[in-house]
């Protein structure tokens, strides 16, 4: 099964609140990031990355200084199989984001009421991969 | 070390919504609330709760109209411990959830933390969630 392994915020200051929540729930920085995209950080609580972000392009229509939560990200085994399922149920593509980066390619899509998710097969920094199937570890 | 077990979306349509994220991604319907905050969906991936809800109240102060990634939640190991923490570091209570009726597991206390972001902690699960890992010492026993 796909897994949500993602969840980025908008934040107007990302050094803040980054270290709030480092202090409040003990995340672990695992990187900074200063991308074309966004400028901030990304945390992680051993399963999943939460990204604390300062977008330089308004992805989600609501404005610049939109604060607060922004999209989130699956985990699945193949990219292009879940693009193809994606658009087939209504997804819109939004954008590809390759070799900039880490951890590889994921593609962004708006779901339904235009909200923002992103699809890799890659894991996001510190977060846990996708499970091995029964079948596999069971071998 | 505390868990992000809970993301919760604002839509207008919870049904519609809840379907294409199970037949995209395979989540499992595992609830379907019917309290005085929202109504919805509950979908699981195994780990973490998805809530796919219609507010009825503007929690957020972005309108009732918002529709978007709404707040997220934390298992913790105790509540209590953590609200003093969070409120030393500044973060403004919102609400508490009493442990009875149909809420009850779905979270705790509700607070809002730099820039007004709104967040659960909880130290029982939300539902199709996954528990805290077990301490190392316990687990090695």
């Amino acid at each position: 099964m796909a897994k949500l392994r993602h969840i980025a915020i908008a934040a107007k200051d990302p050094d803040a609140m980054a270290k709030f929540y480092k202090k409040a729930f003990d995340f672990t920085e695992v990187r900074k990031t200063d991308g074309p995209l966004a400028y901030g950080y990304h945390l992680s609580d051993g399963t999943i990355d939460l990204a604390i972000l300062r977008f330089k392009t308004d992805q989600l229509g609501k404005g610049l200084d939109y604060t607060g939560l922004h999209h989130f990200g699956i985990l699945v085994e193949d990219v292009g199989e879940a693009a193809k399922k994606l658009e087939g149920l209504g997804g819109r593509h939004y954008m590809d984001q390759g070799a900039d980066r880490i951890g590889g390619f994921e593609v962004k899509f708006y779901g339904p009421e235009g909200v923002l998710f992103d699809v890799a097969e890659h894991p996001w920094t510190g977060t846990e991969p996708l499970p091995v199937e029964k079948a596999e570890a069971a071998e | 070390m505390p868990k992000l077990r809970h993301i919760a979306i604002a839509a207008e349509d919870p049904d519609a919504m809840a379907e294409f994220y199970k037949k995209a991604f395979d989540f499992v319907e595992v609830g379907r609330p019917n309290g005085v905050l929202a109504d919805g969906v509950f979908l699981s991936d195994g780990t973490l709760n998805m809530a796919i809800l219609k507010f009825k109240s503007d929690q957020l102060g972005k309108g009732m109209d918002f529709r978007g990634i709404h707040h997220f939640g934390v298992l913790v190991e105790d509540v209590g411990e953590f609200s003093k923490k969070l409120e030393s570091l500044g973060a403004e209570h919102y609400i508490d959830q009493g442990h009875g009726g149909q809420q009850a597991g779905y979270f705790e206390k509700k607070f809002y933390g730099p820039e007004h972001v709104l967040f659960d902690i909880a130290e029982h699960g939300w539902a199709g969630a996954e528990p805290l890992p077990a301490p190392v010492k316990q687990a090695a026993e």
